[in-house]
C-alpha cells in the first residue's frame, strides 16, 4: 500500500454543484474553458505532470459530482487523497456555507491518518461574473473561515478567464506533496529528470 | 403463438423443390428410415428427416427449418442439416440460415449427442463436437430422434452415457489426455453455472437404468467432473451436473468457424488433415466481422500477462444467440400493427420488432408514448388524443404551482429557490452541442427547465436530481411538445426514478445485481474485480444512471494538446454529438421494450466489460485506471454489436441471470399501488 503511488499525488475537488469544479480542472490541465461541460455524474479524473524542486510528479485530479445525493459514492474516490480542494462560487452564499459540510464529509469518508493537518485548499471561483457586482461572499469573510480551519490557503479564481488557476494548483500540488510521507517520496526512482517531461506513472506494480 | 408461425410448407417452392429432389433419391421421404440410395459422388444417404428445426433464439417463433441427413461415404459417416430457403421472414434470415447450416460433419468430430424427448412438446437433440462446441438444438417436429440414433449406431460406435440415459457418446474416448481436456471443458461450464451442488454423496452410484448400456468402459462424464472439482456429486438427480451439461451445450457454441472447418474437411480432404495453410486461407475467407474479432483478440492485447479465459467464449456465443439487428421499424410496417381504430393488436410482437431494430425517427413521437406506458397499447387513437388533451390541462395546472410563486414568497422558500437554481444550472449544460439545444437563449432549453421544475413539484419528494436533464432531453427532442414530453418523462421516471433516490439505493441495488451477473457469466473477471477492489462497480455508475447517455468522447480530456483549435474541436464534437444522440435514442427504445428483460441495461454493461476483459485484466487495471478507461470508452462503443452481445448474454444467463437481480431492482415497473417515494425530507 505504501509504495502504491510513490510519484502520484491524488487531489480531490469538492464543492456544490455548478461552482465550477469541472471548469477549473479543465482550465488547469488543458488551458481551456468551454460552456459545454456537462454536469458531472459519477467521477472522473485528469492527470498532469508537475515539476517540483527538480522532481516530476503526476498530479491526479479527481472531479466529482456536486449534488448531495451522490455523496455516498465519495468513499470510493476519496481514499488515498493527498490534498482536498474545496470550491465555492463567490456569487452564491449557499455554496460558501456548505464548505464546512464538504470538509467534514471528506474527513469522515477519506479518514486520513492525521485529520488535523490534512491539507485543504479553498478556491472562491467565478470572480469574473458581472465584473464582480453580483458577488455575495467577500474575500475577507472567506479568508476568515480559512484561518479558523487551520490556515487553509485561499485563492480567488476564474475558470472562465483562467485567472489565478495556475497559481492555485501550484499551491495544491505543493500541499499534496507535503502530505506524502517522506519515505514514499524519496524512494529511489528512475525518473529521468534531466531528460525532462518523460511521463512516469508509477502505480505500484513492478515496471 | 407458434401455430400462426407454423409454415405451410406445401406451397413453398423451395420446399417443394427439395421434396422433389429428395424423392428422386429416396422413396417415402418422410419416413426417415434407413432408405438406401445413391448420391452422385458415391455417398449414400442413410437417413433423412424433413422439418428438423433450430430456434436461433429462445422463442419458438424464431426458427429455421431444414432437412437433416446422415450420409455414408466409404467407412465414414457424416451429418448434414440444410435449411430450407426462407419464404417470408425478415432480411436477416438469409445470413442466419447460412450461419447455421451444417454442411457435413464427420462423426469422428462428434463427441456426443444428447436427446431430449419430453412427453409434451417437441423432441430435440444437441450435438456436441469434440472441440467442445455444440450445434444449437435441432428440433424434430415430426419425431424421429430415436431412428436417428438407431441409424448412427449401425455405422459408428455409439455408447450410452453411464449416468445420463439420454446422452450418447460417439467414439468413446480412450486417450487419458483427451479425457482430461474434455472434463476440463465440462467443469469450466460448471463453474460458469455457479450453482452449488445440491446433494453430495460420497461414492457415486452409477445409474443402471438401461439395458442398452453396451459396455463397461463407457466414458463417465460426471465422475470426471467430480474428480476435477474434488467433490462427488450424486449422479442421477444432481441438478448441478445436469446443468453442467446444459451449460456446456448452451455455452460451447458453434461458430461459423466450426461450420466452415467441417465443410472444408469434407470438400478437400477426407483424411481429417487440416493443414496450417488451409486454416490460414480459411480465416481469410471469413466474413469481415468475424475475422476482425478473431484478429483483434489475438493482436490487440500483448500476451505478457496470462488472462483467465472467458468461460462463455463470447464471440461464439453472440454469433449463435444474438440475432442480427434489423432496420428500424418504418411507417408501413407500423401500420400493420394497428387495428382500424389504432389499437396495437399484438404488443409483444411490436416490442419484439422494436427490440431488434428500433423505430424510425418520425415514428418515435407516437411509438415512444406506448413503449413508455404513457399510452396503453389497447387504447384507440381517439382515446389517446383525448388523453393528451386532458393531460395538457393537468400539466398546466401543476406548472402553475411554481409559476405562481411571487418573488417575495420565493425568498422564504429556500427549497424552491435551490431546486430552481440547480435545474437552471443543469439545463444549460445539457446537450448543448445538439443543434436543437444550442445557441444563446434557446427556447428548448427553457422548456427543459420548465418541465423539470414542474416535475419536481409533481413528485416533490423525489425532486430534481442531476442526470434527469439528460434523460429528458431526447424526449423533448422527439416529442417537440411540452406537456407530452412531461408525461413521457413521468412515465420514464416510473421506471428510473429509483436511480435518483436520495439514499441511492436504486443505484446500489443495480450495481449489486450487475456484480452478481458478472459473477455468473464471467467468474474470472469477477474474481479479478474482487482482488482489485472493484466490486462496487462504481465505474459503471454513469452507464446505469443515465442509461448510457453521453457516450461521446470528450475531446481534449486527459490527452495532450493536439494542436487543433478549440473551434475545430467543437465543430467536431457537434457532429459526433448528433450521431451519438441518435444512438442513445435507438438504445433507449430498445431498452424500453422490456422485451427480453427489463434489466437489459445490466447485460449491456456486462457485454461491454466482457468485450474489454482481456485488456482490463491483461493491463492489470486498478480501480482508478478502470474508471478512467470506462469513462473514455465513450464514443467507442458499437451499439448494434453490444446489443447483440447483451441479448446473447441475457438469453444464456436465463433464469440464473434473473435470480441475480433482486426483486424490485430498477427499472422494474412499480406495482400498482400509487406508491410514491417516501424519503426523508433532508433538503
Ligand atoms: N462566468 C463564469 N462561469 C463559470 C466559471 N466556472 C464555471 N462556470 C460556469 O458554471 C457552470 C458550472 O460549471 P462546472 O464546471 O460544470 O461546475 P461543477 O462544479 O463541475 O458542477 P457539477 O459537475 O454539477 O458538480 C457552467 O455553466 C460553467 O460554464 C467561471 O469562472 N466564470
Ligand atoms: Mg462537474
Amino acid at each position: 500500500m505504501a509504495s502504491r503511488r510513490r510519484m502520484l499525488l491524488k487531489v480531490i475537488i469538492l464543492g456544490d454543484s455548478g461552482v465550477g469544479k469541472t471548469s477549473l480542472m479543465n482550465q488547469y490541465v488543458n488551458r481551456k474553458f468551454s460552456n459545454q461541460y456537462k454536469a458531472t455524474i459519477g467521477a472522473d479524473f485528469l492527470t498532469k505532470e508537475v515539476q517540483f524542486e527538480d522532481r516530476l510528479f503526476t498530479l491526479q485530479i479527481w472531479d466529482t459530482a456536486g449534488q448531495e445525493r451522490f455523496q455516498s459514492l465519495g468513499v470510493a474516490f476519496y481514499r488515498g487523497a493527498d490534498c482536498c480542494v474545496l470550491v465555492y462560487d463567490v456569487n452564491v452564499m449557499k455554496s460558501f456555507d456548505n464548505l464546512n459540510n464538504w470538509r467534514e464529509e471528506f474527513l469522515i469518508q477519506a479518514s486520513p491518518s492525521d485529520p488535523e493537518n490534512f491539507p485543504f485548499v479553498v478556491l472562491g471561483n467565478k470572480i469574473d461574473v458581472d465584473g464582480g457586482n453580483s458577488r455575495v461572499v467577500s474575500e475577507k469573510k472567506a479568508k476568515a473561515w480559512c484561518t479558523s480551519k487551520g490556515n487553509i490557503p485561499y485563492f480567488e479564481t476564474s475558470a472562465k478567464e483562467g485567472f489565478n488557476v495556475e497559481a492555485a494548483f501550484q499551491c495544491i500540488a505543493k500541499n499534496a506533496l507535503k502530505n506524502e510521507p517522506e519515505e514514499e517520496i524519496y524512494l529511489p526512482d528512475t525518473i529521468d529528470v534531466a531528460g525532462g517531461g518523460r511521463q512516469q506513472r508509477s502505480s505500484g506494480c513492478e515496471c | 403463438m407458434h401455430e400462426t408461425e407454423l409454415q405451410d410448407l406445401s406451397d413453398d417452392a423451395d420446399y417443394a423443390a427439395s421434396q422433389q429432389q429428395g424423392s428422386r433419391s429416396i422413396s417415402g421421404s418422410d419416413s426417415g428410415k434407413r432408405s438406401m440410395s445413391s448420391e452422385p459422388d458415391g455417398a449414400e444417404v442413410v437417413y433423412l428427416k424433413d422439418n428438423v428445426t433450430i430456434h436461433p433464439t429462445q422463442y419458438a417463433s424464431e426458427r429455421i427449418s431444414g432437412r437433416l441427413r446422415l450420409i455414408k461415404q466409404g467407412s465414414s459417416l457424416f451429418m448434414t442439416w440444410i435449411p430450407y430457403k426462407a419464404h417470408s421472414s425478415g432480411n436477416d434470415s438469409e445470413s442466419d440460415r447460412n450461419l447455421y447450416t451444417i454442411k457435413a460433419v464427420p462423426f469422428t468430430d462428434i463427441r456426443s449427442i444428447r436427446r431430449h424427448t419430453p412427453a409434451f412438446g417437441w423432441q430435440y437433440m444437441i450435438v456436441v463436437l469434440s472441440s467442445g462446441l455444440a450445434f444449437p438444438p435441432l428440433y424434430f417436429y415430426n419425431g424421429g430422434v430415436r431412428e436417428f440414433l438407431a441409424t448412427i449406431k449401425q455405422h459408428v460406435f455409439l455408447v450410452r452415457s453411464a449416468d445420463d440415459a439420454n446422452a450418447f457418446l460417439v467414439n468413446d474416448i480412450q486417450d487419458p489426455l483427451q479425457r482430461t481436456l474434455f472434463s476440463l471443458e465440462l467443469s469450466r461450464a460448471v463453474s460458469v453455472s455457479n450453482v452449488p451442488s445440491a446433494s453430495v454423496s460420497v461414492s457415486p452410484a452409477p445409474s443402471i437404468e438401461n439395458s442398452q448400456r453396451t459396455d463397461g468402459d463407457s466414458y463417465d462424464w460426471s465422475s470426471s467432473i467430480s474428480q476435477y472439482n474434488g467433490r462427488h456429486r450424486q449422479k442421477v438427480q444432481d441438478p448441478a451436473r445436469d446443468l453442467s451439461i446444459q451449460v456446456l451445450e448452451k455455452f460451447s457454441l458453434v461458430t461459423k468457424f466450426a461450420w466452415e472447418t467441417t465443410s472444408i474437411l469434407f470438400r478437400e480432404s477426407h483424411n481429417n488433415d487440416f493443414g496450417a495453410d488451409e486454416r490460414k486461407n480459411f480465416i481469410q475467407s471469413l466474413p469481415d466481422n468475424i475475422r476482425d474479432t478473431e484478429h483483434n483478440n489475438t493482436e490487440k492485447v500483448p500476451e505478457e500477462i496470462p488472462v483467465a479465459s472467458d468461460p462463455l467464449e463470447f464471440d461464439k456465443l453472440t454469433l449463435v444467440w444474438g440475432k442480427p439487428r434489423q432496420p428500424p421499424l418504418g411507417s408501413d410496417e407500423w401500420a400493420t400493427f394497428l387495428d382500424s381504430e389504432g389499437r396495437i393488436m399484438d404488443s409483444k410482437a411490436l416490442r419484439n420488432r422494436i427490440f431488434y431494430g428500433g423505430v424510425e425517427y418520425r415514428l418515435r413521437k407516437e411509438v415512444w408514448k406506448l413503449l413508455l406506458g404513457y399510452h396503453a397499447y389497447d387504447s384507440t387513437l381517439a382515446e389517446r388524443d383525448y388523453l393528451c388533451s386532458i393531460k395538457k390541462t393537468e400539466y398546466e395546472s401543476i406548472k402553475r404551482q411554481w409559476q405562481s410563486i411571487p418573488p417575495e414568497q420565493a425568498k422564504r422558500f429556500t427549497k424552491f429557490r435551490e431546486r430552481k437554481g440547480l435545474v437552471e444550472k443543469d439545463v444549460v449544460r445539457t446537450d448543448r452541442s445538439v443543434s436543437f439545444y444550442d445557441g444563446d437563449d434557446n427556447p428548448n432549453v427553457r422548456l427543459l427547465r420548465d418541465i423539470l421544475l414542474t416535475y419536481s413539484f409533481y413528485n416533490f419528494d423525489l425532486g430534481y436530481c442531476q442526470g434527469m436533464s439528460d434523460l429528458l432531453s431526447p424526449i423533448l427532442f422527439v416529442m417537440e411538445d411540452e406537456s407530452e414530453s412531461f408525461w413521457c418523462f413521468v412515465a420514464l421516471m416510473e421506471r428510473l426514478g429509483p436511480n435518483f433516490n436520495r439514499d441511492q439505493n436504486g443505484m446500489h441495488s443495480q450495481l449489486f445485481a450487475l456484480s452478481k451477473i458478472v459473477e455468473l457469466l464471467d467468474s474470472p473477471l469477477h474474481n479479478y474485480f474482487e482482488q482489485n477492489d472493484c466490486l462496487n462497480y462504481f465505474f459503471c455508475f454513469r452507464w446505469v444512471l443515465i442509461q448510457f447517455k453521453r457516450q461521446r468522447k470528450k475531446r481534449g480530456w486527459g490527452t495532450p494538446e493536439n494542436g487543433g483549435t478549440i473551434e475545430e474541436e467543437e465543430r467536431g464534437e457537434d457532429k459526433l454529438g448528433e450521431f451519438e444522440y441518435e444512438k442513445t435514442m435507438r438504445l433507449w427504445e430498445v431498452l424500453w421494450t422490456h422485451y427480453l428483460s427489463e434489466h437489459l441495461h445490466l447485460y449491456m454493461c456486462v457485454a461491454i466489460l466482457k468485450r474489454y476483459r482481456k485488456k482490463i485484466m491483461g493491463d492489470q487495471m486498478d480501480f482508478d485506471t478502470l474508471l478512467k478507461f470506462i469513462n473514455e470508452l465513450s464514443g467507442h462503443i458499437d451499439l448494434d454489436a453490444t446489443l447483440r452481445d447483451a441479448e446473447a448474454l441475457c438469453i444464456c444467463a436465463g433464469e440464473n441471470g434473473e435470480a441475480c437481480i433482486p426483486a424490485g431492482t430498477p427499472p422494474s415497473l412499480p406495482v400498482e399501488t400509487g406508491l410514491s417515494y417516501s424519503q426523508q425530507d433532508d433538503i
